[in-house]
């Protein structure tokens, strides 16, 4: 082997193997190998739920409030969870959560908003029987408030109206204090919610009168 | 007895240089059992590398005067108990005293060991043996010790040890070796040769980057079993065996081989800051490239820093301290650059793992299930990768979710694999310029002295 040969066969060879080894990790995605980026919680998404009835109603507001909330803070919804679970722990300054509280009513409005405009909210007489099974209600009306027609129950329960009621007297400061707590969690929004109801059947006799 | 001399004095030296690296891959199990922290266990590594390239130099001339066979035996002798020592420590600091002892024994042997195999072999089969056991084991350090980590302990790397020690007394006083030369003159008494020292330091810091983080990403970040992790890093000592019939095959020059040996090095620890997946057998090719760059330059490195120098068992210990303390330095630069980028792994890992769960077709009540038992588990595992299996086993699902719910844990697997590769990326690359740094010390032009 020449001396010139010599001097450049393993120098070209090294070349090779790094630029050989380099370019196939590249192609398949080498630079690109890193943890799932949070998407923008600004754009809409798909929001669809494995549950039923209320159960899945209350996850499809849920996830569309975070989403409106994070998009308001400017952050996104996977950090708005993890920073909500933690505030449960009292980790964030009381202005903070004030502001996280502020944007989670408004996010969970616009939810109520956007499945009533896109016609994902279930109707009230939809709900009634899963509520009727966890209310701690005397026989005789559990078995009368049953055997109200749906049509009736769902012109005098508006359900957007009944959510909207209950989100805005949620306290929401509580609530997410109570996130550890399941107990006092659905203590809290069983509450809300029944007092929704009256509020917005008291609306509607009103509005007859 | 007399055959087996030379090999036992061989193998002494290659356990010495492989004890720089062999507790890589027990050092998660050291954590655990001696109830520690990263940067503390890190200290094993280091006070062992730091000791022996301090002590290598002061030793070879401190110890000029006594005879080898008897610098050798002490140094064995200190080296076996110092390892037994370490196999019983039961607290970190008494592990990390222990290790600066085995440090000072391992520095007497490999400088006795070096005399003795010159006696036995002649000058330049003695040399090529003591350079070769070296190389050897330095590739060979972590594969074994992640093998008897898993079938052991943690402690068995040092017990293994002992017995190999214990016969090498016995081998190194039986060496006949003859008078003790005179003190060379001042005028034949030469410098340390500092190109070469400078590349060997440099290029065992980028080799530290390779063995050691590539362990700590396939055990810790990746969650392979010790054995497994050995078995992969094996790829660098197969491949280091590969360099010289492809140096011979070639005729390239010391220079350019050496040259070459950098770049290979650094191009595989580039490719391992550019793996695309998880997957083991991504880490093949670029640590093949490291095991080339290995044997192309330890040798050479080690026998341009020794050529024709006097005395050659000082020129020996400058190589060893400077690949002692090139470990040490590695260390020192890639320890907190590689926990920081872990500790800033944890946000985008929790968030893309919160991003699966909440996204998951599952019931509403099984996903809040199952983020209790996440959020359990990443607070016990504070500082380590989370077992999700143990979160999903917890969260105790029903059976027609389970099948959604696996799926969703090799899923949450995935994320923290990519997070955990993700974060070793940025050290890799720092190795990856140590090895070109190491480069530029070989292609940088010489001074000529005037003639």
């Amino acid at each position: 082997m020449s001396p010139r040969l010599s001097a450049l066969g393993l120098p070209a060879v090294a070349v090779a193997l790094v630029g050989g080894v380099l370019a196939v990790h590249l192609a398949y995605g080498g630079g690109q190998f890193e943890p799932l980026r949070p998407a923008d919680p600004c754009v809409v998404r798909d929001v669809t739920s494995q549950s039923e009835r209320i159960e899945a109603l209350t996850e499809q507001l849920v996830l569309i409030g975070l989403d409106e909330a994070a998009c308001t803070l400017g952050t996104s919804r996977e950090a708005l969870t993890l920073e909500l679970a933690r505030s449960g722990a009292g980790a964030q300054a009381d202005a903070q959560a004030d502001d996280q509280a502020d944007a989670l009513r408004d996010g969970l409005l616009a939810a109520v908003a956007r499945m009533q405009g896109d016609g994902t909210l279930p109707a009230a007489s939809d709900l009634v029987d899963e509520a009727l099974d966890t209310a701690d209600l005397n026989g005789v009306l559990e078995a009368v408030i049953r055997a109200v027609p749906d049509s009736v129950v769902d012109a005098a329960l508006p359900m957007d109206d009944v959510l909207t009621r209950a989100i805005e007297d949620l306290d929401l400061h509580a609530l997410l204090a109570n996130l550890d707590d399941q107990a006092a969690l659905e203590a809290q929004v069983q509450a809300a919610v029944s007092q929704a109801v009256v509020d917005s059947l008291v609306a509607r006799v009103r509005d007859l009168v | 007895m007399r055959r087996a001399v030379a090999p036992l004095l061989a193998v002494t030296v290659a356990l010495v240089l492989a004890d720089s690296a062999i507790v890589t891959l027990a050092l998660p199990d050291i954590l655990v059992h001696l109830d520690t922290t990263v940067a503390q266990v890190a200290w094993v590594l280091i006070s062992f590398n730091l000791v022996l390239g301090l002590a290598a130099v002061p030793t070879a001339v401190g110890f000029a005067r006594v005879q080898p066979r008897v610098v050798g035996a002490v140094g064995i002798a200190i080296f076996a108990a110092a390892s037994a020592w370490c196999a019983v420590a039961q607290s970190i600091e008494v592990l990390i005293a222990a290790r600066c002892v085995q440090a000072l024994g391992g520095a007497l042997a490999l400088v006795g060991c070096l005399e003795l195999l010159v006696a036995l072999y002649g000058e330049r089969r003695g040399i090529a043996t003591w350079i070769t056991a070296g190389v050897i084991g330095t590739a060979t350090g972590p594969v074994a010790g992640g093998l008897l980590t898993q079938a052991f302990s943690w402690q068995a790397i040092f017990v293994v040890q002992v017995p190999f020690a214990v016969l090498a007394v016995p081998a190194a006083l039986a060496v006949r070796t003859g008078p003790l030369p005179t003190p060379a003159p001042a005028t034949v008494r030469h410098r340390p040769a500092v190109r070469p020292n400078l590349t060997l330091a440099l290029l065992s810091a980028a080799l530290t980057a390779a063995l050691f983080l590539l362990v700590l990403l396939l055990v810790n970040g990746w969650s392979h079993s010790p054995a497994t992790a050995a078995l992969a890093v094996s790829v660098v000592p197969l491949a280091a065996l590969a360099a010289r019939p492809l140096a011979r095959l070639l005729h390239p020059s010391a220079e350019v081989e050496i040259a070459v040996g950098c770049f290979l090095v650094a191009g595989g620890l580039a490719g391992l800051a550019l793996l695309p997946s998880a997957d083991l057998a991504w880490t093949v090719a670029p640590q093949a490239l490291i095991g080339l760059g290995l044997g192309l330059t330890i040798d050479q490195l080690t026998a341009q820093a020794m050529h024709l120098r006097l005395p050659r068992i000082e020129h020996a210990s400058w190589t060893i301290g400077a690949r002692h303390l090139g470990v040490v330095v590695g260390l020192v630069i890639l320890t907190p650059v590689f926990t920081a980028d872990l500790q800033d792994a944890q946000v985008p890992a929790q968030e893309a793992i919160t991003a699966l769960v909440l996204d998951a077709p599952m019931p509403a009540q099984d996903k809040v299930s199952l983020a209790e038992a996440l959020g359990a588990e990443l607070t016990d595992q504070q500082g380590q990768v989370p077992d999700l299996h143990h979160a999903s086993a917890t969260a105790d699902f029903g059976p027609e979710v389970r099948p959604a719910a696996a799926q969703l844990e090799r899923d949450l697997d995935a994320q923290l694999e990519r997070a955990a590769t993700h974060a070793f990326r940025t050290s890799f690359l720092v190795g990856a310029a140590l090895a070109l740094l190491a480069l530029l010390t070989v292609i940088a032009p010489h001074r000529r002295r005037p003639a």
